[in-house]
């Protein structure tokens, strides 16, 4: 019996290996790609040989540039995963129920209230991590109050994330309308940050606390698994469940801030990384997951920039990925009522 | 052992539970009974840690639950809801594997494993150990939940109504699991059932619970009676014993609360036979000549066998009605 069972998950696992092998080449040449379009092929296009100098000088900027997508694809794939994991859904990601206008609503109040000049604003650290704990007070508020009381509800949590995120926008751009206007430009400069404008002044403070907030959920991989089984079980299996759950929203809140600070907002980045990694793996364990997902994240994201640059910015990347998750959500929740 | 003491439980102003005690006795079957709404599941969730104490304690060896980490009372208590569908994609033997979560965290020892084999054997889901849960029929993954929790190796076991959506053969299958864990492993079972003659047959301690409280409890004995049972569920009972079984008739037809006086002195099986007589010749055209006969040779025998003139009486007297309403 044992021997059959070995026989039977044996190819599984080297499937497995085999899709973490393609991953990860692929991430290998997207990144390759990616710089060789910044560089040479740009080089090409505008006629002027690349010298050494011209190279290091365009790699300094670009390198730092390509860490940075790197670790928000990590840490939007990782906190992706753990968000749907707690709700309990295949579908919702924090970015789709509001996270990420939560974070430019508190940006734009920050400055409406307390002015661009102040300190809080104007240093990108205290910024920050006001921000952040804004963020994770406003979410363990509101999603704590609705996970708490609508468990697997998922399509009322993406409608309550549809209104908070309107009411957000809304009111954070009537305050932009009628705030200073230097105080609108700075505000823009904070707020409006895509792929292509990277906030890397932030990298190098934020991709540790990223790092490390990833390495706390790949540590606690079983604990997930767990969690995944559903509240009565979690609990039955001795899973604080409700700590486990804010705990997971704090991670999330941090993670959101984070790399909407860094990157702008990528709504259905997470959405596809983490299907595919589903997808392809066929697993619930996290641990697998977890990885998986961060280099399905890591690779659309760096293969889509590779060849947005190559063809001049055409099409924007952030165009690219939301076309393409926005119908893929529209096939998972066809095929969900299917099953329903 | 595990009691439970001065419960109030309330969701928002309506009291679910109100001031329940009870001492769950070890080794034994224990069924929770109770019309819908009548705190049977909130009692078994307060009691198995699934739903937070509001007011009283629920002691496991004398130690408040509140007072033990959730994973060391993980150990010693395992509660299954009735509800089982999960939103992860697992295997039978994935599924069992988390049931050692509590004593090694995930990570298998050898002890684990051959835990693990063991409940997958004693559930007998050898077989079927690398299907996914969502490709199982209702009873196969209901017995791959219980074997989860055998493998989980607890001394107390929850169960809220493990019979709902299983078919006649698969709850007979669940309940005769569920008396050989008690006989075989020494467990302690408490169970929400809604079938009062799955309790009946099954239980060793029937809890009877009416609008929060708990009304009667015992042996089954004393506890499948019509008065008991009349009174939790607000419902005319006929109970009838088969082989030393007790067996409740809930099934409310008039012609059974007609004669219920008749039943509770004398045997079931002659009322329903004559009834079918009954039925019979009003479906079928029956000569009077012959119908007559079958009657009359009902009514001797019954007078033969009993000699009891008010029931001659009341033989004759219906004899007469259904003439006429033959007529």
């Amino acid at each position: 019996m044992r021997a059959l069972q070995i026989r039977r998950t044996q190819p599984n696992k080297k499937k497995r290996i085999v899709y973490f092998i393609i991953l990860s080449v692929g991430l290998v040449v997207a990144s390759l790609l990616y710089l060789y379009s910044k560089t040479y092929a740009k080089s090409m296009r505008v006629g002027i040989p690349m010298t050494p100098y011209a190279l290091e000088s365009i790699l300094i900027r670009a390198l730092p540039h390509l860490a940075g997508m790197l670790v928000s694809a990590l840490v939007i794939a990782c906190v992706s995963l753990a968000f749907q994991t707690s709700t309990g859904s295949r579908i919702l990601t924090p970015s789709m129920v509001g996270f990420d206008s939560v974070f430019i609503g508190t940006q734009t109040f920050l400055v409406f209230f307390l002015g661009a000049s102040a300190k809080i604003f104007a240093n990108s650290y205290t910024n920050f991590f006001v921000t952040a704990g804004v963020m994770v007070a406003i979410s363990m508020l509101m999603y704590g109050a609705i996970l708490r009381n609508s468990k697997n509800n998922v399509i009322f949590l993406l409608l309550f994330g549809l209104i908070l995120s309107g009411i957000i926008r809304s009111a954070s751009s009537y305050l932009q309308k009628i705030m200073d206007v230097n105080d609108y430009y700075q505000l823009q400069a904070a707020t409006a940050v895509t792929i292509n404008n990277m906030n890397i002044k932030l990298i190098y403070a934020v991709a540790p606390i990223m790092l490390v907030l990833c390495s706390i959920m790949l540590i606690r991989h079983r604990t997930y698994d767990v969690l995944a089984l559903g509240e009565a079980n979690a609990k039955n299996l001795g899973v604080h469940f409700q700590k486990e759950i804010n705990f997971n929203l704090i991670l999330i809140s941090i993670g959101m801030s984070l790399c909407t600070a860094l990157i702008g907002s990528l709504t259905f980045l997470g959405l596809l990384a983490v299907n595919i990694a589903r997808e392809l793996f066929k697993t619930h364990r996290h641990s697998i997951l977890f990885i998986a997902s961060s280099l399905a994240a890591a690779l659309a994201l760096v293969f889509g920039q590779g060849i947005t640059e190559l063809l001049q910015g055409a099409v924007p990347i952030t165009v690219i990925i939301d076309v393409v998750g926005c119908s893929y959500m529209f096939y998972l929740i066809l095929k969900e009522n299917k099953k329903i | 052992m595990i009691e439970i003491r001065n419960i109030v439980q309330s969701y928002g102003r309506n009291r679910v539970l109100d001031d329940v005690s009870l001492t769950i006795e070890d080794r034994s079957i224990t069924a929770l009974i109770g019309a819908n709404g009548a705190g049977k599941s909130t009692l078994l969730g307060v009691a198995s840690r699934l739903l937070p104490v509001i007011s009283g304690c629920v002691l496991l060896d004398g130690i408040d639950l509140r007072d033990i980490k959730t994973r060391e009372i993980a150990k010693a208590i395992a509660v299954l809801k009735q509800t089982q569908s999960i939103a992860v994609r697992v295997t039978v033997s994935e599924l069992v594997e988390f049931g050692r979560f509590p004593h090694c965290g995930g990570r298998l020892k050898q002890v684990d494993k051959d835990k693990i084999e063991e409940s997958i054997n004693f559930m007998d889901l050898d077989d079927i150990r690398d299907k996914y849960i969502d490709e199982l029929s209702g009873g196969q993954r209901q017995r791959a939940f219980i074997a989860m929790i055998l493998a989980q190796d607890t001394r107390y076991i929850f169960l809220d109504e493990p019979l709902n959506n299983l078919d006649i053969k698969y709850s007979v299958e669940m309940m005769k699991i569920i008396k050989r864990l008690v006989r075989d492993l020494n467990k302690t079972i408490i169970i929400v059932l809604h079938d009062i003659n799955f309790a009946a047959a099954y239980a060793d301690y029937i809890v009877a619970m009416k609008d929060g409280k708990i009304t009667n409890r015992g042996r089954v004995k004393d506890m499948v009676t019509c008065d008991v049972l009349n009174n939790v569920f607000d419902h005319k009972f006929n109970i009838i014993e088969h082989h030393g079984r007790r067996i409740c008739l809930y099934y409310g037809s008039r012609k059974f609360h007609k004669s219920e006086k008749m039943l509770d002195k004398r045997g079931m099986g002659r009322q329903i036979h004559m009834q079918k007589c009954l039925h019979h010749f009003s479906k079928h055209e029956v000569s009077k000549a012959k119908m007559k006969k079958v009657l009359e040779h009902h009514l001797s025998a019954y007078m033969h066998k009993h000699k009891k003139h008010d029931y001659i009486n009341k033989m004759e007297q219906r004899e007469i009605r259904t003439r006429e309403h033959v007529h």
